[in-house]
């Protein structure tokens, strides 16, 4: 194959070096003149035109003609030969790799069928001692049939193919299809990928990451089409508001349009139970996004299934956005104290979580020597404010109850050294009351109850002042959080059964320190109950391919169910063991899932989404792709292996030689440009210095 | 014992220096008086007023001559004799042209040729001599004519010049030349760019009263060794003609025409019997101090 142009017409370019010369020849001195009294004698010297046109630096002249002779053949597009072509075996039998993009963007239009008529043909097109493999690949990988020379179940395999719901990922397929390849014994390698080619698809790893083993032809079927349009919404934002007593919710949705036309009165819904609620029109922009906002719902008693929905367009996945509406969770909370105690002793703790509504407290202050059992039904968590050491009934209780997975917290004061230890070893009191007492002098910022406050201005501890306090005897099974200015511990935490077991080293109130006083009081002790009772509310919505522990999800306070079946957006049902391994689901559809527990004829939900980013359509040029998977070891363009009956203009685009051309006259003339302009600063005496001609 | 061992090179202050001085005045008082100070012997002896020796009477003697105060004293008759005292026209004639504009570092050979005439006037004037002055570029832009009070107006004139049109010798000096009533010196100084036959044709039209002539020919250090280096386009200050050169190239030619051009023009002017001095501005002003000291000799030999 000999040198060959693609467009030879740039070839007369080649006439444009004679402009270096002649420009030298019949250049006019655009510089400043010099002012000479008189050029009496210069005219008398009959060397003006001869010595000009002399060339003072050859090299200069010759780099500025190579760089315009470069320019020129850079545009030609020259196609070279290539060397690795021979190397490539041209007889013998294939192993190919059939990579079909199930990702939901392949739901565009006719997208999902151009797929698999292409995929058809591919399979149609394999010889007698070819074989494939067929791999479909949206956010993973599934091998739906290793590599087999049966043609027939090849189709029947790409038949039972469906759409998935997952985002786009290409280097976990290409991966797998360079891993097959490897381990043939085949002597043709080729890897047919059909796809869309979006380019969210390279967003964790690029092609540039990615090769093939050599001698593979690299085969794009690109379905994506010319429409590009498409509307998704985005996702949900939910307002919780208390009006009269009663918990309402404002939901707003994003929607986003990419594409170039004007998308008119689009009909966006709220429904909620399947039931339309509200329905609002807007017109979106090109490439626009626009925020909708219904107005407040009341929030029935359970949970709510509700969906924001848009028009149906080519791409009706990302049309609907599915989440669940809950009403607040409260957060229950007992706070016990010793008989006969201060009539301020809990006042503190008791107005602070009375206050907020993320989440809302309900909190209820009983001396210890009344608990019964019954009070720490449905409790979340329990606070032992300056109390005893629970003598043995109460002591049974609690542990009882943390061990079920309740938490509690104990705030140590004058009491809170006496009895045995059973769940603590308080320490002595520790009386800093005579200097400006103690300080908190370290938080462990990374544990949630203080995670909150590792920002700028995020809460000054350091203010509050600490006249007495306690510590712990026995600190080594405890994690520490926080800690005084003399190492004495302030905040510890153990774990105990399901439950958690958290110390303060102090008083809640103001008897030893005006810690109560300082604003961060509030979103301190908000932090600890809420870690404390293990608060962390469900999240309205997920999305797919994220994995659900479902005997988690579907446990009550009936204890864990032996088996969980799953009923699929689809209709689908799973059967789920409730524990082990397989409790994990993978979530593969968009839509409302539902966890039964055993027999029960209704369930939880569980709404799941598509990844709204495979909404953007934009696709990455596939010749690129092509180029760089098939780029050699050492960075050379190995081949332009994209299609054995390639044309010569598809082979000359895979290919980089033109580019490289194009930077190597643009150095060129930089580097000359440069040479020259030092050259002309070799100063004359006394005088502005000239350019250096050639 | 020639010009050059009177005056050692440099003992005079440096041109450039002798530019910062804005009164003309003080700037020749300095150079002339340094000038005369540095004079060991007496062969360029000024001429004044002042006495100079008795001898005695002898028959035809001016009787007005007779020292009347030594007769008092000796009753012996003694004529007191005096130095020459001319009166003659001392005219200086500059050229203020465009191409006199022209100076390669800081010192314009205007500047130069303003330094020299003003100590050649303040020079002259303290020889008692007549001190007169023109300016010309295409025509006569100044005349002060020669006068011995009108020193303090050359001065002046001298002061004012600036260069402007392009210059022509013939048709100012022959202006010159005719307002010219007595013998006496002129002075020229100029860039003399015009070719050797037309400066002598209009330089000799100076001398037609009998007048002696000196031509000092100011060029600027590049004018003569011309040490341009890069390729350049040239611009002629007077015509505004450019053209683009090669310095390297031409250099050599470019001095040897301008050695046969100065060579030609002191054949030329000498052949002519007018005194020729080629002065660069980066020379001190005694050669032109010289020359004109050397003139007054010529002129005291004939009393």
């Amino acid at each position: 194959m000999g040198l060959a142009f693609l467009t030879p017409a740039f070839l007369l370019g080649l006439f444009a070096v004679a402009v270096p010369v002649l420009v030298h020849l019949v250049q006019r001195q655009r510089r400043d003149a010099v002012p000479f009294p008189s050029l009496m004698f210069l005219q008398r010297i009959p060397i003006r035109e001869t010595r000009r046109r002399r060339v003072r630096h050859p090299l200069l002249l010759a780099a500025r003609c190579l760089g315009v002779l470069l320019l020129a053949v850079a545009f030609a597009r020259p196609l070279l030969p290539d060397a690795t072509r021979v190397a490539t075996p041209l007889a013998g039998a294939r192993e190919v790799v059939l990579l079909l993009d199930r990702s939901y963007s392949m739901g565009h239009g006719d997208r999902w069928p151009r797929a698999l008529m292409a995929a058809r043909q591919v399979i149609d097109g394999l010889g007698e001692e070819d074989h494939a493999s067929l791999l479909a690949f949206g956010g993973t990988v599934e091998e739906v049939v290793a590599s087999t020379s049966d043609r027939a179940r090849l189709r029947g395999a790409l038949e039972a193919v469906r759409l998935g719901a997952g985002p786009t990922r290409y280097a976990p397929a290409l991966k797998a299809a360079q891993e097959r390849l490897q381990a043939t014994p085949r002597p043709r390698h080729e890897v047919v990928l059909v796809s869309d080619f979006q380019k969210v698809g390279w967003q964790d790893e690029g092609p540039e990451d990615l090769r093939l083993p050599e001698a593979t032809t690299f085969n794009p079927v690109d379905v994506a089409g010319s429409d590009f349009d498409n509307t998704a919404v985005a996702g949900v934002v939910l307002g919780r508001e208390y009006a009269s007593g009663r918990e309402r919710i404002t939901v707003s949705a994003r929607l986003v349009h990419k594409g170039r036309a004007l998308r008119r009165d689009l009909a966006v819904s709220l429904e909620m139970d399947g039931r339309a609620v509200e329905t609002r029109t807007l017109t979106l922009e090109p490439n626009a996004s626009a925020t909708v906002a219904f107005g407040p719902v009341a929030l029935p008693p359970a949970t709510t299934r509700a969906s924001v929905r848009a028009a149906v367009d080519a791409l009706p996945q990302d049309d609907a956005f599915h989440f669940l509406i809950a009403p607040g969770r409260e957060v229950s909370v007992l706070v016990l104290e010793a008989g006969g105690a201060r009539p301020q002793a809990s006042l503190f703790v008791r107005r602070a979580l009375e206050i907020g509504d993320r989440p809302r407290f309900r909190v209820e202050v009983k001396p210890l020597g009344a608990l019964r059992a019954e009070d720490l039904a449905s409790r979340a968590a329990v606070v032992l404010n300056d109390t005893a050491l629970p003598p043995a009934t109460a002591g049974h209780l609690l542990r009882s109850f943390v061990e079920r997975g309740g938490g509690l917290l104990a705030a140590l004061g004058d009491r809170g050294g006496a009895g045995a230890g059973a769940f603590w070893s308080p320490s002595a009191p520790i009386d800093r009351g005579e200097g400006s007492g103690g300080t908190l002098a370290f938080l462990d910022y990374t544990h949630p109850v203080f995670e909150a406050f590792k920002g700028p201005r995020g809460g000054d501890f350091t203010s509050a002042r600490f006249l007495r306090y306690r510590g712990l005897k026995d600190e080594s099974s405890w994690r520490i959080l926080a800690r005084f200015d003399d190492g004495t511990v302030a905040l510890a935490e153990q774990p105990l059964g399901r439950g958690r077991l958290m110390v303060w080293t102090a008083t809640l109130d103001t008897l030893w320190s005006d810690l109560p006083l300082k604003p961060v009081f509030l979103p301190f002790v908000h932090q600890l109950m809420k870690h404390v009772a293990a608060y962390a509310p469900p999240p309205p919505w997920r999305e797919v391919g994220q994995v659900l522990d479902v005997a988690e999800e579907a446990s009550s306070g009936d204890g864990p169910a032996a088996e969980v079946r799953v009923v699929m957006p689809s209709g689908r049902t799973l059967r789920v063991p409730a524990s082990g391994e397989g409790r994990f689901l993978t979530l593969e559809e968009a839509g409302f899932f539902e966890l039964r527990r055993g027999a029960e004829p209704t369930g939880r939900p569980v709404a799941v989404n598509v990844d709204v980013r495979e909404s953007d359509l934009s696709v990455l040029n596939h010749e690129e792709v092509a180029a760089a998977l098939t780029r050699g070891p050492e960075g050379r363009e190995r081949r332009a292996t994209v299609d054995r009956d390639a044309t010569p203009e598809e082979s000359q685009s895979r290919q980089a030689w033109s580019w490289r051309l194009l930077v190597l006259a643009l150095a060129l003339l930089t580097t000359e440009a440069w040479v020259a302009n030092r050259l002309s600063r070799v100063g004359s005496v006394g005088q502005p210095n000239e350019g250096a001609a050639p | 014992m020639n010009q050059a061992d009177l005056v050692k090179p440099g003992r005079f202050l440096d041109p450039k220096v002798l530019a910062r001085i804005s009164d003309l005045e003080l700037l020749a008082r300095t150079v002339v008086d340094g000038f005369v100070s540095g004079l060991h012997r007496s062969p360029y002896l000024g001429h004044s007023m002042d006495f100079a020796e008795h001898r005695g009477y002898a028959p035809g003697d001016d009787i007005r001559r007779l020292d009347w105060r030594v007769y008092a004293r000796t009753d012996r008759y003694y004529v007191k004799e005096f130095e020459a005292d001319s009166n003659a026209d001392f005219t200086l004639v500059l050229d203020v042209s465009r191409s006199m504009s022209f100076g390669s570092e800081g010192l314009t050979k205007l500047d130069y040729a303003r330094i020299l005439a003003a100590c050649l006037a303040y020079f002259a004037r303290a020889q008692r001599d007549r001190v007169g002055f023109a300016a010309f570029d295409t025509e006569l832009v100044s005349y002060v004519p020669p006068s011995a009070k009108h020193l303090p107006a050359v001065l002046h004139a001298i002061d004012r010049l600036a260069a402007g049109r392009p210059g022509q010798l013939a048709g100012p000096l022959l202006q010159v030349a005719e307002a010219s009533r007595r013998r006496g010196l002129v002075v020229l100084v100029s860039d003399l760019y015009q070719d050797p036959e037309v400066v002598l044709a209009a330089v000799s039209s100076l001398g037609r009263r009998r007048s002696d002539v000196i031509v000092f020919h100011v060029l600027d250090p590049a004018e003569v060794h011309f040490p341009y280096d890069a390729a350049q386009p040239f611009e002629d200050l007077e015509s505004g003609e450019r053209m683009s050169v090669v310095p390297e190239a031409i250099r050599e030619e470019y001095r040897r025409l301008v050695e046969a051009h100065v060579a030609s023009l002191r054949r030329l002017l000498g052949e002519s019997r007018i005194d020729y001095t080629l002065l660069e501005t980066s020379q001190p002003l005694d050669l032109a101090l010289f020359a004109y000291l050397t003139w007054r000799q010529r002129l005291d030999r004939v009393r």
